[in-house]
């Protein structure tokens, strides 16, 4: 009887990189040439079988790449045994971004955390602005995975996925690993369920 | 954009008491929700307070993104602060709602429209949405279906407001989320009119997905649909007409039934597994199944020709003690788009004299009206509301009679065109 795992992954990320469509073309291997941009996170999951049988199912929470979601983002690496962390190699900004969110990573989520630095739209080199050197330095300086990706072409997608999970601890079952970290989630507005509702009086839906 | 800064000037010079320009068969109307102003030009004819309305909506949807405190507190920072950045990747609820507001009647009497579903099926669903008590901070439990409320859970201390209904459904059925190929969307939203200070989480799931390949779905629907908008290629663009620009998303008919977990809290794992353990449920009890069918088979709507009411062509009932209304599909000679907008203009000319919405002098108990086509008359008492189209050969007395045999229609069939009794917890 093979073993199976069960981990979860997070994609992390400046908006517009590509982030919703890696995860489409490892789940479904789908490409859509436009795509709505994602709202708060969207949940997938996907199971892949290594060569020795073992197989790990991916929980994973795709996370908005815009600024305005960027204090929800604790809530999702928090739990997280791994991360992708997603930059555009046209974009030498989004790099940059992607180094804020490994630092963070580094500093605040579990430290045994899985990290892969993956750059994509490998099928737009032409207009390349991140060299593979500048890049893979980088990554191997911090002790992550790395490698260029097309969501587009399908290029190197199962391969990073395949990568991180032959990276993650395949020994003791992650329950045991202190995943489960309370998700109290990041400082910010929230809503007492004890105050009265404003929408009390005739307006009120009577259902 | 530089007329409406000269115009929001002007408007500012007259203490805010600019409401609206009207020149010739445009009218621009105007409406301030401080820190932000709202404008549409219009030459759609229909009532100001209509427009006011939408323009209402359409600020609580951005506040359902925002927040109303920081919107607050970046204009006192920043006045000068561009609200498109932090709108950035929101703009599909936007055009979503211009979009459903141009058609909805719910929205337009501030009232729900439930999915028609037999009684004891309804009943038995929201059995099953009741939280157990580990599910501490639930706020709503919200089942949807071709963008209608089947049934909702809610606390006993919380009511819940129908415009928040709206702005959430909305939510539920733009693009980026009812499109997305992901099991499940986590995402902040505020309820504006539950509190317009803090976000809640919304986890919103789409439980019965026909098998349709996403593809070939894009491209169905760009073929039937007038003014498809899928792509999203060209947002602002194709606004041939005067009003608020018109978006349809795609067919809302076939994304399944939604169920939506407002929570206050931050546990999206316990409300995942809560979530995956309810479509079990109603999986297992065969509810489900019953729910997909009655949606698939139409069961869920009607028409005013099954009422046999002669000459009715079309009505709108609202519930007043419900805050709820029913009404038929279009169909003809209303089943075309430029038919449904002319018709749904005149409920609003209707509805808006009998509130006096506009500054008319007083309110108004009945108000009938006649086009060369057809007859609308809006009746109000104090149980219900109800506006009937009728054939325009009809004299008053048949027109009397046929609103009396709708208000008889809908009490017999009260149970299962209503929500009613969902249980509170």
């Amino acid at each position: 009887m093979s073993k199976q795992f069960q981990f979860k992954l997070v994609l992390l990320g400046e908006s517009a990189v590509g982030k919703s469509s890696l995860v489409l073309r490892f789940v479904k291997d789908q490409f859509d040439d436009y795509r709505e941009s994602t709202i708060g996170a969207a949940f997938l999951t996907q199971t892949i079988t290594l060569e020795d049988q073992t197989t790990v199912k991916f929980e994973i929470w795709d996370t908005a790449g815009q600024e305005r979601y960027k204090s929800l983002a604790p809530m999702y690496y928090r739990n997280a045994n791994c991360a992708v962390v997603v930059y555009d190699i046209t974009q030498a900004a989004s790099l940059e971004k992607a180094k804020t969110w490994i630092r963070e990573l580094q500093r605040q989520a579990d430290p045994s955390i899985v990290i892969a630095l993956c750059g994509n739209k490998l099928d737009l080199s032409a207009r390349r602005q991140v060299t593979e050197e500048e890049a893979s330095k980088y990554a191997d300086e911090e002790g992550l995975l790395w490698s260029e990706t097309s969501a587009k072409t399908g290029e190197g997608v199962n391969a990073i996925f395949n990568a991180i999970a032959k990276k993650l601890p395949l020994t003791a079952p992650p329950s045991a690993r202190g995943a489960r970290v309370a998700a109290s989630g990041a400082p910010r507005q929230s809503v007492d369920l004890n105050r009265q509702s404003t929408a009390h009086g005739s307006e009120a839906c009577n259902c | 954009m530089g007329i409406v800064q000269a115009l929001l000037s002007v408007f500012l010079d007259d203490g805010d008491k600019l409401r609206c320009i009207n020149a010739g068969r445009l009218r621009i109307t105007f409406l301030l929700r401080s820190p932000l102003y709202y404008v549409c030009a219009s030459s759609w004819g229909e009532p100001e307070s209509v427009t006011r309305s939408h323009l209402e909506y359409l600020h609580l949807q951005i506040l359902s993104i925002v927040t109303a405190s920081q919107l607050r507190r970046i204009f006192e920072r920043r006045t000068n602060f561009d609200l498109r950045r932090l709108l950035d990747g929101s703009e599909p609820f936007l055009f979503s709602l211009l979009g459903r507001m141009e058609l909805d009647l719910a929205m337009a009497t501030s009232s729900l429209n439930c999915l028609q579903l037999d009684q004891s099926l309804r009943a038995r669903v929201a059995e099953a949405l009741v939280p157990t008590s580990k599910m501490k901070d639930t706020l709503y439990i919200i089942l949807v279906a071709r963008g209608q409320v089947i049934t909702l859970v809610r606390p006993k201390k919380h009511s819940i407001h129908p415009a928040d209904i709206h702005i959430l459904v909305n939510t539920v059925y733009s693009p980026s989320i009812v499109n997305s190929p992901a099991s499940a969307s986590w995402i902040p939203v505020c309820l504006p009119k539950f509190n317009p200070a803090g976000f809640v989480n919304a986890y919103i799931t789409f439980l019965h997905r026909p098998d349709t390949d996403y593809k070939s779905y894009q491209r169905t629907t760009l073929e039937n649909n007038e003014s498809a908008d899928i792509t999203g290629a060209s947002h602002v663009a194709e606004n041939s007409h005067g009003a608020t620009s018109r978006h349809t998303t795609r067919p809302i008919e076939d994304s399944g039934i939604g169920l939506v977990c407002i929570s206050g809290g931050s546990e999206f794992e316990t409300v995942r597994a809560w979530c995956d353990i309810v479509t079990q449920k109603l999986n297992d009890d065969g509810s489900l199944d019953a729910l997909a069918r009655a949606v698939d088979s139409g069961k869920t709507c009607y028409f005013a020709s099954q009422l046999g009411i002669p000459g009715l062509r079309h009505f709108v009932y609202k519930s007043r003690p419900h805050v709820q209304i029913t009404l038929p599909a279009f169909e003809e000679p209303y089943d075309t788009l430029d038919a449904k907008r002319r018709i749904v203009t005149l409920y609003q000319i209707v509805h808006d004299a009998i509130h006096a919405k506009s500054g008319q002098t007083g309110n108004l108990k009945l108000q009938y009206i006649r086009t060369e086509k057809e007859i609308v008359m809006g009746w109000i008492t104090q149980p219900f509301e109800l506006y009937v189209v009728l054939s325009p050969r009809l004299p008053k007395a048949a027109v009397i009679n046929a609103a009396n045999a709708v208000t008889r229609w809908v009490k017999k069939e009260e149970g299962q065109l209503f929500l009613r009794d969902a249980p509170v917890f």
